[in-house]
């Protein structure tokens, strides 16, 4: 079972979109801040991170740029997610590090399309 | 923030309010989808609906917030935003009565309750719902992050929205409470006991506390005076509520510093109005705060200026003010930054006096014919010892001498006999200038003690100064450089400024009656005793030993009324001699002169020395002006010129 880690501070939006991931057969495991999603990527080593870029402590930028900079968590791919969605918001996600970049509301089916696309090339 | 109108948004606050709006429309969409995942079963058909009317709906919000805040907009007019809210009500509306149609109508499923509530309460956070709609200018709530009011309306307003601590024992009526704060923009946190209310305070920041007065163990009563008695939460406002509506304990609870009291079921109109009055308070209070914490920088501000501590910009935080306070800081700092510069200029320029007059000393006396002279060693006036001579000039003799009564040393001045006429007005005259004298106390004057007669030896007593005459440093070193002249003009019209303060023309200021300290310290002597040289015609006099023609004012020479403006005209040769290394006229009989100084003008400071600055050449060249009215009128005026003479 592919595992994705989930950072993400609001309660609802991480309620939700856990449950919708574990309902597509993904294994979900949660981090409330930029530095606990770092934390847990580096203990655990997820498949993928889906990375909300408004974060707490240390925004999903800061966030994802350490975790490309450590040769450890370098091949984790990252999502990053934002529900700002202003112009400009996925170049600057891209430049952090992400893999790639989704926008709230979440059209699931496009989310997994990426997150797929992914995985499929880490399995590779 | 408290009331700020705002017309338009930045692309930040563009951003934030995005994200605001985003963030409940996601919540929807994704529950909503997954609650339709789950209701596939034949009689399932109504939460199909309602679920498919919720979703219908909110993709009507996604348009709407799409269309209103595109991802590329730079600045919005509040107008969009308000336009947007008014458009944003009809699918909220849909969503919410949706979901409550589930609510009511669905069997109950906790999971399937809990999701849908979570949806309608996303929903509510979208847009509040009972916001005036008719009103279009009411201040109303939008999402916690952004608040804008209509631009250009009357009394618009930013809303002010608060972090809350909602204490009360029983579940349900936190929650109630918290619902209808989130629903007013406010983020809210629950306690239920006062001990962790007293907890949570102490460990985060609030603005404002709801208590509820019944509570097992310690009541609100106890909790609200815990929190008053603490310096760090007194000023915390608290709205009581309960169930208690009695006025005994609404009196009881204003007595202990409750800001309000809320009986319960509250109104929630009531509710929003008392919380906002209670925030509107707190900010005003805060800016009181604020002010009187300002106030009370700019006074240590002006202690520290006295004891030399002030950091000139220390106040830049207090000078952005825009109030008068601000305006006072920034005066300030800038008068500090005037003074301070000046100080250095004059450091700068005593520093100079002091490099020119090093190793320059007066000659020493050590022979002499007077047949009243005074040996080292002799007693005087039963008090003195004479320890040795150190001037002598047309009115007489200078010794040191020790005072034996006070253990300190001491100038003594002897007086020729022959100036003590047998005039008795004119001795009542000197005499009266020697008690004025004895008033002036300035770090630029040598301080004049006593007058006496000993054995038929008048002699006057002074502060013992370590230095030099300005004559000396002019015989050895010829003349001086500007800045040393300007050092010496500065401290001579603060000498001045002070002595005619006190109604005491000197008369008789010329380079033997300065002396400058190894320090670079300029010090006037012999205040009063000029008093012994006048007659009723210097002209007549000239030939005579006393008076020093070269630094005389014309109306002094020409026995006229003698005020300020005449000890001036001898700062004006005192310092053209400085600069110039010579008087503005020289002859070789005291007649010729005199006829010189009355009816010649000399020639500028700058004309025979072309590195003095003209500033300072001009100033001389007024100070000389043989009409006393085209002086400048005062030392203190001096003084101001001298100031700006960079």
């Amino acid at each position: 079972m592919r595992k994705i880690l989930l950072v993400e501070d609001n309660d609802m939006n991480r309620d939700m979109l856990s449950r919708r991931l574990v309902r597509r057969g993904y294994e979900v495991a949660v981090a409330l801040d930029g530095q606990e999603g770092l934390d847990q990527a580096r203990q655990t080593k997820p498949d993928l991170v889906l990375m909300d870029m408004s974060l707490p402590v240390k925004d999903g930028w800061v966030a994802t740029a350490e975790l490309k900079a450590d040769p450890v968590t370098r091949p984790i791919p990252v999502i990053g997610l934002s529900a700002h969605a202003m112009a400009g918001d996925r170049d600057r996600a891209m430049e952090s590090g992400c893999d790639d970049y989704d926008t709230k509301p979440i059209e699931l089916d496009r989310l997994l399309g990426k997150i797929e696309a992914l995985l499929g090339k880490t399995a590779e | 923030m408290t009331e700020t109108a705002q017309e338009t948004l930045s692309v930040n606050e563009v951003a934030t309010l995005r994200h605001e709006l985003r963030t409940p429309v996601n919540q929807i969409v994704g529950y909503c989808e997954m609650l339709l995942e789950d209701a596939q079963s034949p009689q399932d058909g109504r939460k199909r609906e309602s679920l498919s009317e919720a979703l219908a709906a909110v993709r009507d919000a996604i348009s709407l917030i799409e269309r209103a805040l595109p991802a590329d907009v730079a600045t919005l007019d509040a107008d969009r935003i308000v336009s947007l809210y008014e458009s944003l009500h009809r699918p909220q509306s849909r969503i919410i009565d949706a979901m409550s149609g589930l609510l009511r109508e669905e069997p109950p499923d906790e999971k399937f309750i809990a999701d849908v509530c979570r949806v309608r309460n996303a929903a509510e956070r979208l847009l509040p719902t009972d916001r005036p709609r008719a009103e279009p200018t009411t201040a109303f709530s939008a999402p916690a992050a952004v608040q804008v009011a209509p631009a250009g309306a009357p009394g618009a307003r930013v809303r002010r929205t608060a972090h809350v601590l909602v204490v009360d024992d029983v579940e349900e009526n936190r929650g109630v409470l918290q619902r209808r704060l989130e629903r007013e923009g406010h983020t809210v946190v629950c306690a239920s006991s006062g001990p962790e209310a007293l907890h949570l305070v102490a460990a985060a920041s609030f603005d404002i506390v709801l208590l509820d007065v019944m509570m097992p163990h310690m009541d609100g009563y106890e909790t609200l005076d815990q929190l008053k008695a603490s310096a760090a939460t007194r000023d915390l406002p608290v709205i009581m509520i309960s169930a208690l509506d009695d006025i005994a304990s609404i009196a009881r609870c204003i007595e202990r510093g409750a800001e309000d009291y809320l009986p319960k079921p509250f109104d929630p109109v009531l509710l929003r109005a008392r919380i906002s009055a209670c925030l509107e308070k707190k900010d005003l209070r805060e800016r009181e705060k604020e002010y009187l914490r300002d106030v009370v920088r700019i006074v240590a501000a002006a202690v520290a200026v006295e004891h030399g501590g002030y950091t000139t910009g220390s106040l830049a935080d207090v000078s952005e003010r825009g109030d008068e306070l601000g305006t006072l800081a920034r005066v300030f700092d800038s008068m500090v930054a005037g003074i301070r510069q000046r100080e250095r200029r004059l450091r700068g320029q005593i520093e100079k006096l002091r490099e020119e007059i090093a190793g320059v000393s007066d000659v020493p006396l050590t022979d002499f014919d007077a047949p009243e002279a005074l040996r080292p060693g002799d007693a005087f006036a039963s008090r003195y010892r004479i320890e040795r001579p150190i001037g002598s000039g047309g009115m007489g003799m200078v010794y040191l001498a020790e005072d034996k009564e006070l253990g300190e040393r001491v100038a003594i001045k002897t007086l020729k006999a022959e100036l003590l006429s047998a005039d008795e007005t004119a001795m009542d005259r000197f005499r009266n200038e020697i008690r004025l004298a004895r008033h002036i106390s300035h770090r630029n004057i040598v301080r004049t003690h006593d007058f006496g007669n000993a054995d038929g030896v008048f002699f006057v007593t002074m502060e013992f100064v370590e230095g030099t005459t300005l004559r000396a440093v002019l015989d050895s070193r010829g003349q001086l450089g500007p800045e040393a002249t300007l050092a010496i003009a500065r401290q001579l019209a603060d000498a001045l400024e002070c002595a005619h303060g006190e109604g005491i023309i000197h008369r008789d200021i010329k380079p033997q009656n300065l002396l400058v300290d190894a320090a670079g310290t300029l010090k006037v002597m012999d205040f009063g005793v000029a008093r012994l040289t006048e007659r009723t015609s210097a002209l007549t006099q000239a030939g005579m030993v006393v008076g020093t023609p070269t630094y005389m004012a014309p109306e002094q020479l020409l026995a006229e009324s003698v005020d300020a403006r005449s000890d001036l005209y001898s700062v004006g040769v005192v310092l053209y001699e400085c600069l110039t290394g010579r008087p503005p006229f020289e002859a070789k009989s005291p007649i010729s002169l005199i006829a010189k100084v009355l009816n010649e003008d000399a020639k500028p400071p700058d004309v025979l020395k072309p590195d003095v600055p003209h500033a300072v050449s001009a100033m001389i060249m007024q100070l000389l002006a043989k009409d006393a009215t085209q002086r400048p009128q005062s030392a203190s005026a001096l003084r101001e010129m001298l100031a700006t003479i960079v």
